[in-house]
């Protein structure tokens, strides 16, 4: 049995693949009926699909398959001429040879699918237009009486000698195709004289139940042909027929491709299931973060141990270790991308259903159908793309009589294009139909109450296209098959936006549309660029970033409330990315800032953060069911040093960006007040000193003022506690030489927050050069003990500096 | 010596008796204090417990959602459950955890004040939540009682469910 389904298997892989291209020689060939070429690769398929199921006992099928062979040899001798109405019937056909083989694919049977209806048409359009009389439900050759069965296995057998005779090697192509239609013809001879036979036959005797056992009886070796019940004698005859088809399918092959034959056994190709595919890339994403984490912690070391031997040798295997990473993902990368051709192929079919439902004339055109991009947006991108196709048949395309008035061609022509454009794959969907009017859209979103009617005459028509987006949005004045309930393009913006991309339109009335859909590459990994605003960081898509810029404060305008700046010779509107993302203010700002430019489709905004960090690739992770559609957040990725920085939308950040009012650049005024001090205890010092006997020193010189103090060990802690905001410190003593973060970084840390811009830091040290006071001054302390001192001169200087009330000494 | 041996094993028995009974209406909790207020999860709804990490905070949301933080790799929601009771923020200190809970393919990770202890609570044991409390849209999925505390048993699917 597992032989059987393994069979099974291949046998299913091989039609998907065959149908799908069937499809598009199909369409092909209604335009070039007299490509014999393209015919006879036609003909080959529903032959190749007939050989196999009648091996595999799919009687269904093979009664299907074998139908629509005899209408395409017909053609094929030009017997038949490949109407638009023989293509329905034949379309009909491939349709149902596909629903046939997913229910094979689902059940490994192919019973319960009706295929009399399209077989009884096959028929007619085969015989010409003469109505056969109704076939039976069972298959001819199942009804065979035994001597036609005799009769048949010795034809059969003949033909296998003839065929054993002939050296098709040495056959020319006009031999080989006299030979074809030979055996063929006696084929279809037979056919014809079992149909009758079966037809007498069922006049007389309707096929008594007990025939097939008496059959298998007598002539066993005949039996599993003639019945799809499987047998152990099964194993001999089979095979003939299958031999047969599979000369047939030989000698076509020779005679209409040699070339491609000879293609296709140097393809090396294997088969693997997407989920390892998936498997490795998620793999690949977390080695990605932790190279990332890698180069951090060798920054981090080489600023530690300068100078030091081993450095070099770490930082050339950190080096190589991101290189070999790099080089990895690229190639898992592509090894998960497909041609969007895949996509592109169902396209001509679907125009052709389209022109004849709609009665317009329409042709495709395709180019670029071998651009690459990742399997998980190959699969999404679908979905969309039906939608934007349809519309542009529907609406876009005139009627031909319309067409020709307006002094165009009669046929519609709708585009499919796609090429690669930087880190992304761009789908353009063109039509030369009647285009978009900006008017007329903006009076139907009014009346739908989409938008407002001020809205309205703010839009720019650039605006006004991108309405065909909005949810419930329909300019058909009635809800046909194809299109007008106003859900179609509101799935292409959702479904594209899922994805990264970004939908741009332009339309000119009477000439066309053209819609441009930018999709990045790949999901999973990007470059993005790093910004800090106050103690925050946030990640931009690299992809959505045009230029950094530094300005200084003054070079910001405000116009009716809205920042903006001059960029060379063009204006650029301005948002804080703290007044989008509600960002504290905590630190003091400088007087330069900078300006990320981010572009998307042909808008611009200028965002202003405090710092730039740099250029990153980052893994993107979703932020889960809870935390889902937050606005201006498309997904967090994990830092280097462990933390989570969350990604910017892009698309979603020039939305918010117009509703927002600019208020970061206004200095927050309101400074903490103190409270009034009532007792000596109101006031709170810190001291921080590494060494515990000279904290101690410094707490015991300061009890007889009555002060609270707070200790600790290290910068770093010193700073922790001041975050932390438990004391409101009037004054700090500070040691300069301690571990982790010395005195003048913690000084220049603290002078960061505007809040503590009057904090009193005092130093206190044994460091009494010059240079060192001169240090002590840059980075903000107000005074400088040297060690040793006196209590009294230390009190006194903590006195001086907090404004120590008189009444309390 | 054969007397206590025998004993013994009926004793042993006798256990395991009470033990069978147990398991059957016996519910594991986990419990922990979050202000004045004792409350308690199903043992098998935590992932994990762990002491406070970094965080980092997520715009548009309410205060009660601090932000995500890293768990291994993964990034999860974390969410304030004194801010959500509408008690006022504490700083962390060191009793402070974080409690992971997981339900289906739904994580979230929910800042305690302190934990408690694993306990067993009887089924019998356990009321339903007062009436003004109860319903589909409460947190609260019922009150448990053990010698002279109450726990306020919550519904972790309720928990794990956005509701802003």
């Amino acid at each position: 049995m597992d032989e059987f389904q393994e069979i099974l298997q291949d046998f299913l892989v091989e039609s998907f693949e065959l149908i799908e291209q069937l499809d598009q020689d199909l369409v092909e060939l209604e335009s070039r009926p007299d490509d014999l070429e393209l015919l006879n690769g036609i003909f080959r398929v529903a032959h190749t699909i007939k050989g196999a199921s009648s091996f595999l006992n799919f009687d269904v099928l093979t009664h299907l398959t074998h139908h629509m062979e005899d209408v395409l040899n017909k053609a094929r001798h030009g017997e038949l001429s490949i109407t638009a109405d023989v293509m329905d019937v034949i379309l009909e056909s491939i349709d149902l040879m596909k629903t046939l083989l997913a229910k094979i694919r689902d059940t490994s049977e192919d019973s319960g699918v009706e295929v009399e209806d399209c077989v009884r048409r096959l028929d007619q359009v085969s015989g010409g237009g003469k109505i056969e009389a109704p076939v039976v439900k069972e298959a001819p050759i199942q009804e065979a009486t035994k001597e036609e069965v005799a009769e048949d296995v010795a034809q059969l057998e003949e033909e296998a000698e003839a065929e054993e005779e002939i050296d098709y090697e040495n056959l020319s192509e006009a031999e080989i195709e006299a030979e074809i239609e030979r055996l063929l013809a006696k084929r279809q001879a037979e056919d014809k004289a079992k149909r009758e036979a079966k037809q007498n036959a069922g006049e007389s005797v309707p096929t008594p139940p007990p025939a097939p056992k008496e059959e298998a009886k007598e002539a066993p070796q005949e039996k599993p042909k003639e019945q799809p019940k499987p047998a152990p004698s099964a194993a001999v005859v089979p095979a003939k027929p299958k031999a047969a088809a599979h000369d047939d399918e030989d000698e076509d092959a020779k005679a209409a491709a040699p070339a491609k034959r000879g293609a296709a056994t140097v393809e090396q190709t294997i088969r693997v299931d997407v989920k390892r595919l998936d498997h490795l890339m998620n793999l690949i994403g977390e080695l990605v973060l932790a190279k990332n984490r890698l180069i951090k912690i060798n920054d981090d070391v080489e600023e530690r141990y300068e100078g030091e031997e081993f450095l070099e040798e770490l930082t050339q295997v950190v080096s190589i270790v991101s290189l070999v990473t790099t080089d990895l993902q690229i190639a898992v990368m592509k090894t998960r991308m497909l041609p969007i051709g895949k996509v592109f192929n169902k396209f001509p079919r679907m125009i052709r259903d389209l022109a004849r439902e709609l009665n317009k004339k329409m042709e495709l055109e395709i180019s670029g159908e071998e651009t690459e991009l990742d399997k998980s947006i190959v699969e999404e991108i679908g979905d969309p793309l039906v939608h934007i196709i349809r519309n542009s048949c529907d609406h876009g395309v005139e009627m031909p009589a319309d067409r020709i008035a307006n002094g165009k061609s009669e046929a519609g022509t709708i585009g499919l294009k796609a090429y690669n454009e930087g880190n992304a794959i761009v789908i353009q969907i063109t039509d030369d139909g009647k285009g978009l009017d900006a008017e007329m859209l903006k009076m139907k979103s009014l009346e739908k109450g989409i938008i407002t009617e001020k809205e309205a005459e703010m839009m720019t028509d650039k605006d006004a296209f991108n309405l065909i987006f909005k949810p419930g949005f329909s300019t058909a004045a009635v809800v046909t098959n194809v299109s007008g309930r106003g859900v179609g393009m509101d799935v292409v913006k959702t479904n594209i936006e899922k994805l990264n991309g970004i939908i741009d339109i332009d339309s000119e009335v009477g000439v066309g549309t053209s819609i441009k859909l930018k999709i990045p590459l790949t999901l999973a990994i990007i470059q993005a660029l790093l910004v800090g605003v106050q103690e925050e960081h946030y990640a931009i898509p690299l992809a959505s970033v045009l230029e950094t810029v530094r300005i200084s404060v003054d070079e910001i305008y405000t116009v009716e409330n809205r920042s903006v700046m001059r960029l060379r010779d063009e204006v650029l509107s301005l948002v804080h990315i703290g007044d989008i993302f509600e960002v504290k203010r905590v630190l003091d700002s400088s007087e330069y800032t900078y300006v990320v430019v981010l572009g998307l489709g042909s808008s611009k905004l200028g965002l202003i953060v405090d710092t730039l960090i740099g250029q990153e690739e980052i893994v993107i992770k979703s932020l889960g069911e809870y935390l889902k559609g937050i606005e201006g957040i498309a997904g967090a990725t994990i830092r280097g040093d462990g933390g989570v920085t969350l990604i910017v939308d892009v698309a979603a950040l020039m939305q918010m960006a117009k509703g927002v009012k600019s208020t970061a650049l206004i200095e927050d005024a309101s400074a903490s007040h103190a409270k009034e001090k009532t007792k000596p205890s109101d006031y709170v010092i810190m001291i921080v000193d590494d060494s515990k006997t000279d904290r101690t020193i410094m707490r015991k010189s300061l009890e007889p003022l009555g002060v609270t103090t707070v200790e600790a060990a290290d910068g770093q802690e010193a700073l922790n506690i001041l975050k932390q905001g438990d004391h409101q410190f009037d004054a700090m003593l500070i040691d300069i030489e301690m571990p982790r973060m010395d005195g003048y970084t913690l000084a220049m840390e603290i002078k960061k927050y505007n809040k503590y811009k009057n904090l009193p830091l005092i130093a206190v040290t044994s460091r009494t050069s010059k240079s060192d006071r001169m240090r002590g001054v840059e980075s903000g302390m107000v005074e400088y003990i040297t060690k040793p001192y006196s209590a009294d001169y230390l009190a006194s200087v903590v006195q001086r500096n907090v404004n120590f009330k008189a009444e309390f000494l | 010596m054969s007397d206590k041996l025998k004993q013994v094993i009926n004793q042993q028995s006798k256990k395991n008796e009470v033990d069978t009974i147990n398991v059957n209406d016996v519910v594991q909790l986990v419990g922990f204090i979050i202000g004045d207020e004792e409350y308690a999860v199903p043992i098998l709804s935590i992932q994990e417990i762990i002491k406070p990490i970094e965080w980092t905070r997520v715009p548009q949301t309410p205060a009660y959602v601090l932000g995500v933080f890293n768990l291994r790799g993964s990034v999860i929601p974390l969410i304030d459950l004194r801010l959500k009771f509408g008690l006022k923020a504490k700083k962390h200190n060191e009793e402070t955890r974080f409690f992971v809970l997981k339900q289906g393919d739904d994580v979230a990770g929910f800042v305690i004040d302190r934990l408690t202890m694993a306990l067993r609570i009887k089924r019998s044991n356990i009321g339903p939540a007062p009436e003004t409390m109860a319903g589909d849209e409460s947190l609260i999925d019922g009150v448990g009682k053990q010698e002279d505390r109450i726990l306020t048993i919550l519904k972790v699917n309720k928990l794990l469910e956005r509701d802003f």
